[in-house]
């Protein structure tokens, strides 16, 4: 562990030309990439990832993770060999940490599909650093937010029926159920983040073929890189189909979770049936995504040396788009509280109440700590330059957000209309297993993916590199400041 | 630090309105004269006029009001995301920003009606008794409608919020801290106060550096961009509750803001693409502004289309859904609906949103070549700003009854309304620059390129 902080720093000390780039200067654009970095010292940084010793904090981390798994499997196997009775949900809490996980997990993937296909088609061009490892994390979540209603179905190995099969038994889903829909929307953004996410490796997989020493490796590698040659041809038509993926993934970031909100707003229930979940859902979903990927950032650039990729500038945006759509979602709880009290309707006003006061509270109170004060911080700029305030802010939003969908879900169904059939819900040790289970689930994959696939996209780092540019001549449009606009040895005219 | 060819607007292009200006001027006030005039005269023959008049009135301006604060909206966009592209085209932006000063005056008519408490324009200013009159005078029609034997769902719905009196009153009163004249009127002030003043601010500070270049002062307006932003989405939220929501105290829905913010985004972006080609077909920034320009405004248009039309469907089938009579009298006022006796006149105008506002419009803008077409680019942002203020006209008029109102009195006043806002703009327009000439950010935007 400490031999492995004291190399990454003394491989940041080395080369550290330009440490600060989160200047707003305007008469100046910052570089994204820091460091005397050329092409091939990115391809070196980051296939060496791949290919170098696997360092140890990685197999205590494995370690970790893998054991959550394991609960999460004797969870499952108990769960369905007893019944989803050992979970604690019950009438009147007929919903409750299955559906939180749920939906906690799909929002997470939010911010990889943000940033590898909104944030593509706004130009940000400092999305190359973090969107492959934000991508696979969106992978990662969805994975795990599958298994919950899966499970939910009790008897997972039908839940194809919830696909409208033809049968002989003429049975049918039913398509006015939001639920269903959720079936439709998930697998949809399933499908179409991991094609985007294998799409745009396609030429990082080809360098890590070249460069693999293995033969299993090599043929490995090989396979997936689909015989990627780094021509023109091959690049014309990647371009293409990454910019088509990413208009076909960028409407997938609003409904995927407005299809989730529609689970609870199309319900009568107060509290759940508000006009403004979809777009407050997404919010919702984009800030606790943004949470994750700076939990996953921060100690990532620590640890493997990639402080000159993912440079401070990184995590300023990123902590910028968090403070935003935490605003957003500061905005809706709000409004909520106001359009509950100005409905004037008894129930809708005793929803919100006893959302803040009652048995609840403290759930509450958890939410509005972490999702509304704790960000406030970031409105400064030192706050958002200082990786422990990142860390304590990300950390917050995570809890933050798993708790607002607890609150949400909890406390509408805990009190409904009548009284008589109000009712208190607990977690049992299966809930609580199965959600720090799903974490395993998560890591695990996170940590595999860290160890044998290109976790920067290198190509397209490359794409924002003032060399990239070098050829374009002084009147074209770029991000990049461009210290050596034509350096001598390539031809003027192109 | 990256060198560009070109560093300031071409010496060719023309920048200021000049003499042109005072033509322009001229013509906005013609038309908000005759406007003015076809108003009032039109009114005289039409039933109830008064409030038929002043709902005209609300409608014309939510629409100017829509256009300044979608102005405020992407001036502070630009600046908080610190773009490059769109430095020559954020002048027009920052003119209908600065222009919410002008709106102020403009919002007086209704605030007039407001303190004057008669109730007919907002059912809650009024006294208890008289607000319920005019309600149920507007609602006559489908009371009989109910009582020709029609569906029951008419019903279900009557027995909320609309047909019952005792419960009408009750829950009028209950919302009397928030929905009453004075406090409209003070949080009018408010909003303005903040509108007014981030706009005049903006366009001031931008203009100035157009003398002084001082790079200084476009740190400054992105600094403030962060919680200008923050307080604008809050203000127009409860801008939009208070001018549209509350025609019908009754209904709630937590999204309103943001559909009226929504149509705002939509309304601006189709302004600009009108006014920059309007001011290309009469010779300036002939040059400057390319069809690079063009295609990033329609991208943004068409997204803001797609938003609209997501934030629409949002609201319509959640509340249809779930099918509670506290939140679908307000379709049903609408004819938003399939129960054959609640179809009424504004039944059409509501398909032709789903159909003008969001369906072709999303189909037609979708294409590459569609964009970097000045011709279909300007159509289809023509289009939409119909489609805006025909938006605003089916929020608003259903309120004055089932027939759809849409003559001599609505098309007047808003062409007085908006000839006044115009002239004050083309005002504005004629004291400065046409661009932001001396931004740092503008050689980047004098060499900006899609693709």
């Amino acid at each position: 562990m400490t031999s492995m902080t004291e190399k990454s720093a003394g491989l940041s000390a080395r080369v550290h030309v330009k440490v600060d780039n989160t200047s707003d200067d305007p008469r100046q654009r910052e570089e994204l990439i820091l460091g005397d970095n050329n092409f091939s010292t990115i391809t070196d940084r980051v296939t060496d990832l791949a290919f170098r010793r696997t360092p140890l904090a990685w197999y205590v981390a494995f370690a970790i993770s893998l054991s959550l798994l394991g609960l999460l499997g004797v969870c499952v196997i108990y769960l369905l060999t007893t019944g989803v009775g050992v979970w604690g949900n019950n009438v009147p809490v007929a919903w409750a940490f299955d559906i939180v996980n749920f939906v906690f997990w799909v929002g997470i993937g939010h911010a990889g599909t943000l940033i590898s296909a909104i944030l593509f088609l706004f130009r940000q061009n400092w999305r190359t650093s973090i969107n492959r490892f934000a991508e696979a994390m969106t992978i990662f979540a969805v994975m795990c937010a599958g298994l919950f209603p899966a499970l939910h179905v009790g008897r997972p190995w039908l839940a194809y029926w919830l696909f409208p099969i033809p049968n002989q038994m003429a049975m049918w889903p039913q398509a006015r159920s939001p639920l269903l829909w959720d079936v439709f929307a998930v697998s949809t953004y399933a499908t179409v983040s991991m094609l985007f996410w294998y799409v745009g490796m396609i030429p990082d997989l080809a360098t890590l073929r070249d460069r693999a020493k293995g033969r299993v490796a090599q043929v490995v590698y090989g396979l997936f890189a689909l015989g990627w040659n780094g021509s023109s041809r091959c690049w014309h038509r990647f371009e293409r189909a990454y910019l088509l993926l990413a208009a076909l993934a960028t409407p997938l970031v609003l409904s995927v979770h407005s299809v989730v909100s529609f689970d609870f707003a199309v319900a009568q229930l107060p509290g759940w049936h508000t006009t403004v979940f979809p777009p407050y859902f997404v919010a919702g979903a984009v800030f606790g995504g943004f949470a994750m990927v700076l939990t996953l950032a921060v100690p990532a650039r620590q640890w493997f040396g990639l402080k000159e990729i993912i440079t401070m500038r990184h995590l300023e945006n990123m902590c910028k788009i968090m403070l935003g759509t935490g605003l957003i979602v500061a905005y809706a709880y709000g409004i909520e509280f106001f359009t509950a009290w100005y409905s004037g309707e008894h129930y809708e006003q005793f929803a919100f109440l006893n959302r803040a006061t009652g048995p609840y509270a403290w759930a509450y109170g958890v939410m509005v700590f972490c999702n509304v004060c704790a960000p406030q911080l970031l409105w400064f700029k030192k706050c958002r330059t200082n990786i422990w305030v990142i860390l304590f802010c990300a950390m917050c939003v995570n809890v933050g957000m798993w708790f607002e969908r607890f609150v949400i879900i909890v406390t509408s169904l805990h009190r409904d209309f009548v009284p008589g059939s109000w009712g208190m819900y607990m977690p049992t040790w299966v809930d609580l297993g199965m959600l720090a289970g799903s974490f395993g689930l998560f890591f695990t994959l996170f940590l595999l993916f860290c160890r044998f696939l290109p976790m920067v996209a290198m190509a397209e780092v490359k794409t924002v590199m003032p060399a990239a540019h070098a050829t374009h001549g002084p009147d074209r449009y770029d991000y990049q400041p461009d210290p050596d606009p034509v350096p001598p040895t390539l031809p003027k005219s192109h | 630090m990256r060198s560009y060819r070109r560093t300031t607007i071409r010496s060719t292009d023309r920048l200021r309105l000049g003499p042109g200006a005072k033509a322009m001027f001229n013509r906005c006030v013609a038309v908000a004269l005759a406007g003015g005039v076809a108003a009032v005269a039109g009114s005289m023959y039409a039933q109830d006029s008064y409030r038929r008049f002043m709902l005209a009135y609300v409608t014309a301006f939510a629409f100017v009001l829509s256009l300044s604060l979608g102005g405020l909206f992407f001036v502070l966009i630009q600046h908080l995301t610190r773009a490059g592209w769109s430095v020559l085209v954020r002048r027009p932006a920052e003119i209908l920003a600065a222009n919410l000063g002008l709106t102020a005056v403009l919002f007086l008519p209704i605030a007039g009606a407001v303190a004057i408490g008669g109730g007919e324009v907002y059912p809650w200013a009024g006294g208890g008794a008289h607000a319920v009159a005019a309600k149920a005078a507007a609602e006559a029609q489908p009371v009989q409608a109910h009582e020709d034997g029609h569906a029951l769902e008419a019903g279900a719905a009557q027995a909320g919020g609309h047909g019952k009196e005792g419960g009408h009153e009750e829950r009028l009163a209950k919302k009397r801290a928030y929905l009453n004249p004075p406090f409209f009127l003070l949080r009018w002030v408010g909003y303005f106060a903040l509108w007014g003043g981030l706009g005049y601010w903006y366009w001031r500070s931008s203009s100035k550096q157009d003398a002084s270049g001082d790079h200084r002062l476009t740190v400054r307006m992105e600094t403030l961009a962060g919680p200008a932003l923050l307080l604008f989405g809050l203000t127009i939220t409860f801008g939009a509750i208070d001018l549209l929501m509350s025609l019908d105290p009754h209904w709630y829905s937590t999204i309103f803001g943001v559909y009226y913010f929504a149509g705002s985004a939509v309304a601006v972006l189709a302004a600009l693409i009108v006014i920059f080609a309007g001011l290309q077909r009469a010779g300036y920034l002939a040059q400057s502004i390319t069809v690079e320009h063009y295609h990033d405004l329609g991208k943004m248009l068409f997204g803001f289309v797609f938003f609209w039309g997501y934030i629409a469907f949002s609201q319509y089938m959640l509340i249809w859904y779930a099918n509670i009579p506290e939140t679908t009298g307000w379709f049903r006022t609408r004819g938003a609906t399939t129960v054959a006796a609640d179809i009424n006149g504004w039944t059409w105008v509501g398909l032709m949103l789903v159909i003008g506002n969001f369906v072709l419009p999303f189909v037609g803008l979708l294409s590459r070549h569609v964009k970097r077409y000045r011709p279909t680019l300007v159509f289809w942002a023509g289009w939409l700003l119909v489609m805006h203020y025909l938006d605003l006209l089916w929020l608003v008029m259903p309120e004055f009854g089932p027939q759809l109102t849409l003559g001599v009195v609505e098309i007047g006043v808003l062409a007085w309304v908006a000839g006044l806002y115009l002239a004050g703009a083309v005002y504005l327009a004629g004291k400065h620059d046409l661009a932001p000439s001396r931004d740092p950010r503008l050689p980047e935007s004098l060499a900006f390129e899609n693709m």
